[in-house]
């Protein structure tokens, strides 16, 4: 055979076995410069062997051991924490903490007008359209406004809170530069006559009409607070804090 | 969870050779550091899937040979760009005492080899795998490894011989 430079690695390696040994093996007996390079590559092997392993820079293995164990202690604490946060995010909710909705209210203003198309499930401008809508699912809403300065309503559709995953009649109302919300909200919230805050850039009203609670958010303040106006005139001029379908159903005194 | 106590008995005694590869390839303390840090991470997070009592060293290598190719290509270098296909000219035969020269002249001729045959050449005669292991470190076929492992001796032994005459 002719030399095969390769075969005599691997004859040094120690991993040719049967014929294939015996075929190079039997040429190197005949060929100097194959047995040469064996030799060369058995010297190199020793030395290599014998080569020390860079040490490593001191406090090596204590740097790695904190970085793991931080992790761990990390993820420990996320363990611990998270349930707890979770169980103390529904007792406030329970009890009606009206921070906790405000800021809820705010996150799904936000999550609805980020949307590229408003997610209304009943898009209309007539706020008889929209309360009949939400009328026939079982939520009367208070007196809607068609319009509020600028603001028009567009529209209307469900939406889940987070915690509880409860229903929430969400209805819209935009103009060129602006979104506001005006939320129907189904559960007891602990407020005498309303609260107002500012919450994830949102103005945010909760006001007790009486007969529910109605949320309104928006980025402007003062376009929350005439929406809020606009909403108690409604109720204090008598004219009907439910929708007439609503009414209708409820026997006549 | 994670048994923290079976992930620093299989995998702490490997810190050492790990950062002597981290060094051979990255060619200096501080990149050998940052790799057996991330190496030791990535292993970590994956002790759930190793099987305790198997090749804890093999896997380990593994683990810091991809981080070690993933760093490279994102930096636009590939060690496989350097692979060269031919054998090269062939090696005189070198004078005995170049390859049992001082750990000094060795080790600089380790390092001036490209890195793919570097690494193929550490990891069988500095670290003593075997071709079956080094294959699957460098996720690569046996036959890739015995010509890498060829080539890189070759390459040293004229790298030796260089310095002697």
């Amino acid at each position: 055979m002719s030399c095969d430079p390769q075969r005599v690695t691997a004859l040094v390696d120690e991993v040719l076995e049967g014929e294939e040994k015996a075929t190079i093996e039997a040429h190197l007996a005949g060929c100097e410069a194959c047995r040469a390079q064996a030799a060369d590559e058995e010297r190199l092997r020793a030395s290599l062997r014998t080569l020390e392993a860079p040490e490593p820079p001191f406090g090596l293995e204590q740097r790695v051991l904190r970085r793991l164990r931080g992790r761990g202690r990390l993820a420990g604490a996320v363990r611990v924490l998270l349930p707890l946060a979770a169980a103390l995010v529904l007792v406030l909710w329970a009890r009606g903490y009206a921070p906790l909705l405000a800021w809820e209210l705010s996150r799904d203003h936000d999550h609805c007008f980020e949307m590229r198309e408003l997610p209304a499930q009943v898009p209309a401008s007539q706020p008889a359209t929209v309360a009949a809508w939400f009328d026939e699912r079982g939520t009367p809403l208070p007196e809607l406004p068609e319009t509020v300065g600028r603001l028009a309503l567009v529209g209307g559709r469900y939406c889940w809170l987070m915690p509880d995953l409860s229903r929430v009649a969400h209805v819209y109302y935009t103009s060129d530069d602006q979104q506001v919300s005006v939320f129907s909200v189904p559960h007891a919230v602990r407020i005498d006559d309303h609260y107002t805050t500012r919450t994830k850039g949102n103005a945010v009203v909760l006001v007790n009409l009486g007969r529910s609670v109605v949320g309104v958010v928006g980025e402007d303040a003062e376009a929350v607070e005439a929406f809020v106006s606009r909403l108690r005139t409604s109720v204090a001029a008598g004219e009907a804090p439910e929708s007439a379908a609503a009414s209708a159903l409820r026997p006549r005194s | 969870m994670k048994n923290d106590e079976a992930f620093e008995a299989e995998v702490l005694p490997q810190l050492r050779p790990l950062f002597g590869m981290a060094y051979r390839l990255t060619g200096n303390a501080h990149d050998a550091e940052d790799l057996v840090q991330e190496t030791m991470l990535r292993a970590y997070r994956a002790f759930d899937s190793y099987r305790p009592g198997t090749n804890a060293r093999a896997w380990l290598f593994t683990i810091l040979y991809r981080l070690r190719t993933d760093a490279l290509r994102r930096r636009g270098r590939s060690p496989e760009t350097v692979e060269l296909v031919d054998d090269g000219p062939p090696v005189a035969p070198v004078h005995e005492a170049a390859l049992t020269s001082g750990h000094e002249e060795i080790t600089r001729a380790l390092e001036g080899l490209p890195e793919i045959f570097r690494s193929a050449v550490v990891l069988r005669d500095v670290e003593e795998f075997t071709y079956a292991e080094i294959a699957s470190i460098l996720e690569v076929p046996v036959g890739t490894v015995m010509s890498r492992i060829h080539r890189g001796r070759a390459l040293l032994r004229r790298a030796l011989a260089g310095r002697v005459e």
